[in-house]
């Protein structure tokens, strides 16, 4: 139990980190819903709608997108003129949009099942359930966001996947489907089947070199020459300023040090344990940390003693106060009167054993009760006594 | 007057204490041990689902003999504090059988065989007998044991990828972390995962004797080979950063416990177990350590509740006990023939975890045990992550684990 106990408690940290720093840094679909709750959104739409996406929401104000304009929907090659995408079954107001945005229909409520919307222009568009389009629905597939930024000379970027080394293609044709066009970055989806993309532009006369991809959100940034950075976190969310971390530490900790790292990813702030020497500065010891920083372990006496791991917030100065290896306490504003003499935070300490006996436990503070209750015994014998002798006087 | 006083308070604070005591049963809380001979009080510290079945299976000798299942998180420092008193120790207590030596020690442990003839335990894994075992006797009678597990995720490592050999997983580590995601992500400076290495380096933490061997020349090739793989994983690697690394979806595979499996199944994972990776150098599997869950007794119940003790034991020796724990929590039946019914052969994990048991190594039991993990912790991070030289490393780790022993004898 106490290994599911500190599995759970481990999990909705961590889990709480992730989310900080890279929100959909999770499996690989944009939809963790299968087919059962998704539903199918057809539309057709004028010719001068270019890029149609779907927007999409509920009642509540719910909303199946992250952003306006939302997913792009796919063009189905056997019905021309026709777009489709999955989107979630709760969400029963849809807008169509194209051109990035720019032009759209009015809100459109759904009912149960299957869409067909038939878009005239802006003010009308005609809406049923029964199928307009001919041949085989296409079946859902989980997919998978790719984020693109491209060099200025990189026109109207497009997306190539398919699964290697069978070779099965995820778009019809070359160059692929195009990249949706956002505020910083181009944004396309591929099925989770998926392990191999190209990204290309200009008609497909620049491009990248195979690339080989998990099937998880990921950031790809692509130079005029078409070399690449590959990221399953956001780089924007990574490059955060610098944060200080003020530290009070025991007297008695000679020399204390600040390791430093950003979990879960296990990157380090410092070469090698016990990390760098904290300053005196302004009452506190100081240390200037990247803010990509989450995770700190403040120590003494060359790393002989050392807090357990202290979860801060990345991208804040922080202000830590050591009272002992295992008591600490984080502000993120300067405390009044701070000094590492008393805490209201215990950290517990966890050590490497694996049966369960491994944790402080946190049981009923018999001894403290006990002394409280002795001194109180002992204060009213002593009252009692000096009554007695000053009766007897 | 000044001696009154201090009489007055030397006769309060007994008085205190017996009372507090009296009304806690020492620092683990209350215990509501019964002088009835009928009636048995078992300590445990299980997750609810193996605790339900227990109950629902012990409750079957009632009325005859009453049961009082009673979870305790700080089991064994309790255990450390009254187990010798009969006033508030359990009468048995539920627990993995790494602590034995210690009890066994404190004298407070009744060999099993003190009540069940030898024989009957001839239906268990030898392994599991093999832990339940002290200075030649048996102490414990096995219910469930726990192994950790190669395990992969199937949106990334198709069956067909999942490395047989440490050399596979390598590559595969090698052509599969980037951009923030990982190949493979193990506890690679925690004593309890890295020993898997040196087990399968034939390496040992501690021999039967209870000396250490950290220095030895497999556990040097061990630290050596492993590095290389820990070169490829984060440096930071305790047990909250990889496990979520994993469940997240940011590392491909890794090596975890069997209580893993259901948590990331939640999320939404196709999550696929395999059998450990043989180790190139040795043509050994990763050999990790096996925790044996099972029953203990103690001595002052031995003698005076034999019979509901033995009822008690009879009970738990019942192979279906171990099927529904199995059905309920995933955990592998200590006996044997339970892999023989269908509801055990069709459970993936726990077959696994059987398959992984043919090469894990029991915890050791001995007391001695307790000062090694701290000791083969400050080794890994050494080693791993402060980038020292392994062999002098090993040999300060060495001596140290030799000066702590000594001082406990």
């Amino acid at each position: 139990m106490e290994k599911l106990r500190k599995l759970f408690v481990s999990m909705l940290l961590m889990a709480l980190i992730i989310a900080a720093v890279s929100p959909a840094a999770v499996y690989a679909a944009d939809s963790k819903t299968d087919n059962g709750d998704m539903r199918l959104v057809y539309a057709n739409v004028p010719d001068d709608w270019k890029n149609p996406c779907l927007w999409a929401w509920n009642e509540a104000g719910d909303q199946a997108y992250e952003a306006w304009p939302g997913e792009a929907m796919t063009p189905d090659s056997n019905n021309k003129g026709w777009y489709y995408i999955y989107a979630p079954s709760w969400a029963d107001h849809i807008i169509v949009n194209a051109n990035a945005g720019e032009t759209q229909t009015s809100e459109i409520v759904l009912k149960d099942g299957n869409t067909w919307v038939t878009v005239k222009d802006k003010d009308n568009a005609e809406t049923v359930t029964e199928q307009q389009t001919k041949g085989n629905l296409p079946k859902y597939e989980e997919t998978f966001k790719i984020h693109v930024k491209v060099d200025d000379s990189w026109k109207e970027p497009n997306l190539w996947a398919w699964s290697a080394p069978d070779g099965k293609n995820a778009f019809d044709k070359w160059p692929g489907v195009a990249l949706m066009s956002g505020e910083k970055w181009y944004t396309g989806k591929a099925p989770t089947w998926v392990n191999s993309i190209i990204v290309n532009a200009n008609g497909g006369d620049v491009k990248t070199e195979d690339i080989s991809v998990d099937p998880a959100e990921l950031w790809l940034t692509v130079d005029k020459d078409g070399k690449y950075d590959l990221s399953y976190v956001d780089p924007e969310k990574a490059s955060v300023p610098n944060i200080t971390v003020r530290v009070k530490a025991p007297s008695d900790w000679k020399s204390p040090n600040l390791w430093a790292w950003s979990a879960p990813d296990g990157t380090n702030a410092f070469a090698s344990w016990p990390g760098e020497t904290l300053e005196e500065k302004d009452g506190w010891l100081t240390k200037e940390v990247p803010g990509w920083v989450n995770s700190i372990i403040v120590n003494g006496n060359n790393g002989d003693v050392q807090t357990q791991d202290i979860s801060v917030d990345a991208g804040k100065d922080v202000w830590v106060v050591v009272t002992s290896a295992d008591k600490n306490q984080v502000y993120y504003e300067e405390p009044k009167d701070a000094e590492a003499t008393s805490t209201s935070e215990t950290v517990d300490e966890e050590t490497d054993k694996p049966d369960t006996s491994k944790k402080q436990s946190k049981t009923t503070p018999v001894i403290p009760i006990t002394v409280v209750v002795i001194i109180a015994v002992a204060v009213i014998c002593i009252v009692v006594v000096a009554r007695k002798k000053k009766n007897k006087a | 007057m000044t001696k009154k006083i201090i009489s007055l308070i030397l006769s309060a604070t007994v008085a205190v204490s017996t009372i507090l005591t009296g009304c806690s049963g020492a620092s683990g809380g209350p215990s509501s041990k019964a002088s009835d001979p009928n009636t048995i009080v078992i300590w445990h510290d299980k997750e609810d689902a193996v605790a339900d079945v227990l109950k629902k299976q012990l409750d079957t000798l009632s009325p005859d003999i009453n049961i009082k299942l009673e979870k305790k998180t700080d089991l064994t420092e309790s255990l450390k504090m009254v187990g010798d008193d009969p006033k508030s120790a359990p009468d048995m207590y539920i627990f993995a059988h790494d602590k034995i030596g210690v009890y066994a020690e404190m004298g407070i442990l009744a060999p099993i065989t003190d009540i069940i003839p030898k024989k009957d335990l001839t239906a268990y894994m030898d392994k599991t007998i093999e832990a339940a075992t002290y200075k030649g006797e048996i102490y414990q009678l096995p219910i469930y044991y726990e192994t950790l597990l190669f395990m992969y995720n199937r949106l990334y490592m198709k069956d067909e990828d999942v490395p047989k050999t440490t050399e596979e997983l390598y590559k595969y580590m090698q052509s599969h972390t980037s951009g923030g995601h990982y190949g493979f992500v193990e506890q690679h400076s925690t004593p309890y995962y890295a020993a898997g290495w040196i087990n399968g380096f034939g390496g040992q933490i501690l021999d039967d004797n209870g000396k250490p061997h950290l220095n030895s020349e497999q556990v040097e090739n061990a630290l050596s080979y492993h590095k290389k793989f820990v070169k490829m994983m984060p440096g930071e690697t305790e047990y909250s950063t990889v496990n979520t690394l994993f469940s997240e979806g940011m590392a491909h595979s890794t090596i975890a416990g069997p209580w893993m499996v259901p948590t990331v199944k939640e999320k939404g994972m196709d999550v696929g177990v395999a059998a450990m990776p043989t180790i190139n150098e040795t043509g050994t599997p990763i050999a990790p350590y096996m925790g044996v869950q099972g029953v203990q007794v103690l001595k002052n119940a031995a003698k005076n509740k034999t019979k509901a003790v033995k009822k008690v034991l009879e009970v738990l020796m019942k192979p279906e006990v171990e099927v529904e724990l199995a059905n309920a929590s995933g955990c592998a039946p200590a006996n044997e023939s339970c892999y023989d019914l269908d509801d055990i052969k069709n459970d993936e994990v726990v077959m696994m975890m059987k398959q992984t048991a043919d090469n894990a190594v029991p915890m050791p039991n001995l007391p001695e045990m307790d000062v090694m993990w701290t000791v083969l912790g400050d080794l890994l991070t050494d080693v791993n992550m402060s980038g020292e030289d392994i062999k002098t490393s090993a040999d300060k780790a060495q001596q140290k684990a030799e000066s702590l022993i000594k001082s406990m004898q």
